[in-house]
């Protein structure tokens, strides 16, 4: 068990050097530093400037140095002015002291954010909290929901309800989130059309709208005016996945021999269900949700964006946008790591609810 | 001799000739209004012109107290100096004032300075600096603090500093000129330049020249915001938002004349105008910064009417005269001839702007002066064609792939192929088209506006200069166009304006259809809010009906 963790852990860090190598040598381009440039020190300036502005900001070393540099594992650039100041990556963080210092992920130091002009452990961090509570919501919402749904439809292969829900599931996957986002602006956030001037005129709803079509005062406190629309719209894509795979499971329990004999014995259908199918058909799902969660990493960029939510998703996209190396860098390194331990999670609990399979 | 169009009584001679042709019947009431209060009119002025009152709303007293919801971009804050984005400079105005203000009508009012002067040549100015003024941490404001900021504005050493190219007449090698500023006493300044510059206190009210304290560096006004504001800033996170209070613990020199508003929250959305509508629609935003196309209609379906600022932004569709057959004035009169610049503002601008003149100074610029309609006669222009044997020539319209920019010289070429001369465009990606752009023979550019009318001029239609890319060459137009450079009085400038207006469209030099108008919707319990031309937002001067 040790052993498969080390490994885990190595395979992730691994995975980690590189990408954010391909992710270091992508955004250090020469035309993407031009943008960085213009974009920090005025977007009118001359080429000449914009060398000045480079060489001044320790960005005209060879890129595997600066790789490092952001590492630890080479000494941080410095530069003496024409007024004799000394400046540095590791000055300006360390003080005199950074002079010659090595100061990298090695060191525990991120960088600092050229968009957000802060630090990049304080940006992800807070950022990647406000990420954290969508993503709570989603699964409060998504889980029990697609279970419900799976298990409702499974329990009576080719019935009645198991076509109508499965037809909800797979029109609920199948619609991507920039789709269903815009559907449900237009139709419970609008004063205009949908739902909402109806349910004003009847007197149903005091405000303009049902819902708000954009969830950035959940900043400051979430609340279910607020913060449904984000949430109802990753939840949706994600849930007729899993509901489709719960089915799955659940209509293959439901064929085993152990069931039948059950159900010879008198037992209730739903007694069966319940108590005897239930458990076995959830081992899937529970592998599927916990690898579902990196795709919604996706749908948290799009989602962010549109409803102008600032977590991580939304940090990821405007780094983007700006070439903002460091923070890339970072959120990289975070994108990583969530896939991977989600999926040691996934491998871990596999073995707790299924006797039969052994981690070596 | 005073500062431009400074004095509140003056009324501008087109305004009464407005006067009179409203109450003859020949100008609507309503273009009456906008036309005389662009020609800086005051609305009760203007209706007094017609020898009515004005309507009784607008004389509201403003309300004290409340908060402002409105949608801006915030980006990370930088050195005043090196600002590129107006709404850097919008973030801080509660607390960083400026010399003088850049009105909406085209006027200039002195802020921090009382008043100015200049000498009959304009190479000299004197400078009166407000008195009573104080920084936030108690300081006066003195001559010498003016001094300093006009060194940092002179310094060219500072990457992306863009005053710098501003005030060339007062700086040499990079840097401030020795004798350029002369601190005369505590409350004067007396400015030396090197040649006559009419542009230099209105290039003091572009949003890099705010006022910062002496012990003001680096690259961050919002951690250290000393300044003569009213204002301070409570938070500022870059992409999210910014919130700023009235300070407490100041007296502002303009006390009673506004800080209304105890808080303003600007709130970044991003760039989606779509987003803007949802915030707007759950009540997070009040106000947006700027909308444009059919944005202004869909908030105006919410319940948030529009404000619009004319501007002296346009689409110039100038002919390079190096190049045959435009080499030839008839040819160009012809082109212009057979363009009727109303259509164009109706159908490819949607009607969001006002109609130019063909001579690119536009009716809010100060020294405007007031000309006929240009002619528009599609049968002589044909005729005019066919005389210089072109009537077989296929001329080519180029433009960038912009959607207004091609929607209005499509619709400037329909006009020309309808006047029964073979015309074909060509539209270019913005990748290529600029590279380009001065040497296309017959294509558009977009300008944005200047305060001053000489000051495209200068920079466009002078012989030889670097955007010359009408390949304008007129020694008589050049001689007028220094002549106007060295009146500092407006009024006095129109003369030499009118004649220099009448050069450029007697030469052909560009079709000129409209100038463009900005526009910004806002709750309408929101007052002094109106869209501004340079995109100023002066929040101490909002308020909540």
């Amino acid at each position: 068990m040790l052993l498969f963790l080390a490994r885990r852990v190595g395979v992730m860090l691994v995975t980690a050097l590189c990408l954010t190598f391909v992710v270091f040598f992508l955004t250090n381009l020469p035309a993407k530093l031009e943008t960085l440039a213009k974009t920090q020190a005025g977007s009118r300036m001359s080429d000449a400037e914009v060398a000045s502005w480079l060489d001044r900001n320790g960005y005209n070393q060879p890129m595997l140095m600066r790789y490092g540099e952001w590492l630890g594992v080479v000494p941080g650039w410095t530069r003496e002015e024409a007024d004799g100041t000394v400046r540095g990556r590791c000055v300006e963080r360390m003080g005199a002291e950074g002079y010659g210092a090595r100061c990298g992920l090695a060191q525990g130091y991120w960088g600092q954010s050229t968009r957000f002009r802060a630090p990049v452990s304080e940006v992800i961090g807070t950022r990647l909290g406000a990420t954290g509570w969508l993503m709570l919501w989603v699964l409060i919402v998504m889980v029990p929901m697609a279970l419900i749904v799976g298990v409702l439809a499974g329990m009576r292969e080719g019935s009645r309800t198991d076509r109508s829900l499965s037809t909800f599931a797979i029109a609920s996957t199948a619609t991507p989130e920039y789709v269903s986002g815009v559907l449900f602006i237009a139709l419970l956030a609008s004063s205009t059309v949908g739902l909402s001037p109806l349910l004003t005129s009847w007197g149903v709803i005091d405000g303009p709208v049902l819902f708000q079509g954009n969830a950035r005062s959940a900043l400051e406190g979430i609340t279910f005016w607020n913060f449904t629309l984000p949430v109802l719209t990753i939840a949706l894509y994600g849930m007729g996945y899993i509901a489709r795979i719960t089915r799955a499971s659940m209509t293959e329990v439901m064929t085993q021999q152990y069931i039948r004999t059950a159900r010879l014995k008198g037992v209730s259908f739903g007694n069966i269900v319940l108590k005897h199918a239930l458990r076995n058909a959830l081992i899937a799902p529970f592998t599927v949700i916990m690898l579902q969660i990196p795709w919604l990493l996706n749908g948290v960029v799009i989602v962010e964006v549109l409803f102008s939510y600032p977590g991580f998703g939304w940090t990821l996209y405007e780094a983007a946008v700006n070439n903002d190396i460091e923070l890339l860098l970072a959120a990289s390194v975070v994108a990583v790591i969530v896939v991977l331990l989600t999926q040691l999670i996934s491998d871990v609990g596999y073995v707790f609810l299924n006797p039969r399979i052994r981690v070596t | 001799m005073k500062h431009e169009r400074n004095d509140p009584m003056a009324i501008h001679p087109a305004a009464r000739m407005y006067a009179e042709e409203c109450r003859t019947g020949r100008l609507s009431r309503r273009e009456f209004l906008t036309r005389a209060t662009a020609l800086g009119l005051a609305a009760p002025t203007a209706y007094g012109l017609l020898g009515i009152a004005a309507p009784q709303a607008r004389a509201e007293t403003p309300v004290q107290g409340g908060t402002i919801r409105m949608q801006m971009d915030i980006k990370a804050q930088r050195d005043p100096r090196t600002w590129d984005w107006s709404e850097l400079a919008n973030v801080c105005r509660g607390w960083l004032e400026y010399l003088v203000h850049y009105e909406r009508d085209g006027s200039l009012t002195p802020v921090l300075l009382e008043s100015w002067e200049a000498n009959e040549d304009a190479t000299e100015y004197t400078l009166r600096i407000r008195q009573g003024v104080t920084w936030n941490n108690g300081d006066a404001f003195t001559a010498e603090h003016v001094r300093h900021n006009i060194e940092r504005w002179a310094d060219a050493s500072v990457e992306g500093n863009s005053m710098a190219s501003r005030l060339g007449v007062l700086s040499e090698d990079g840097q401030l000129r020795a004798d350029a500023v002369e601190v005369v006493d505590d409350h004067t300044l007396r400015l030396h330049l090197s040649s006559p510059d009419i542009a230099i206190i209105v290039s003091m009210a572009d949003y890099p020249a705010a006022v910062v304290h002496p012990s003001f560096t680096g690259d961050d006004p919002v951690g250290n915001p000393i300044g003569t504001g009213p204002y301070r800033p409570v938070s500022h996170d870059t992409g999210i938002g910014a919130v700023i209070e009235r300070n407490p613990d100041h007296t502002w020199w303009n006390e009673g004349n506004g800080a209304w508003i105890d808080r303003i929250e600007f709130v970044d959305l991003g760039t989606d105008p779509s987003a803007w509508v949802a915030a707007a629609e759950g009540g997070e935003i009040e106000i947006t910064y700027q909308t444009t196309g059919d944005f202004v209609d869909i908030f105006e379906s919410i319940g948030m009417p529009s404000s619009e600022a004319i501007t002296a932004s346009t689409l110039a569709v100038r002919f390079n005269q190096t190049q045959p057959p435009y080499d030839n004035v008839n040819v160009r009169r012809a082109l212009q001839m057979a363009v009727d610049n109303e259509t164009v503002l109706e159908l490819g601008y949607d009607d969001r702007g006002e109609v130019a003149e063909n001579h690119h100074v536009c009716p809010i610029h100060p020294e405007y002066a007031e000309m006929e309609p240009p002619e528009f006669d599609p049968a002589r222009a044909a005729e005019m064609i066919a005389e210089e044997g072109l009537a077989d020539h296929e001329f080519e319209l180029i433009s960038i792939d912009d959607a207004w920019q091609a929607a209005t010289c499509d619709n400037v070429a329909a006009q020309i192929r309808a006047a029964g001369i073979n015309i074909q465009r060509t539209i270019l990606p913005g990748a290529t088209f600029w590279n380009d752009w001065l040497n296309y023979p017959f294509s558009s550019t977009e300008w944005n506006m200047r305060p001053l009318g000489v000051q495209v001029l200068n920079l466009a239609y002078r012989s030889g200069v670097a955007w010359n890319e009408a390949g304008y060459s007129n020694p008589e137009f050049d001689a007028l166009l220094d002549q106007a450079n060295g009146i500092a009085d407006a009024d006095e400038r129109r003369e030499v304006m009118l004649e220099i207006q009448r050069l450029m469209r007697e030469d052909g030099v560009l079709i000129q259809p409209y100038w463009r108008s900005l526009y910004r919707n806002m709750r309408p319990e929101i007052r002094g809010a109106e869209m501004h031309p340079t995109f100023e937002v002066r929040y101490q001067q909002y308020w909540k009906a």
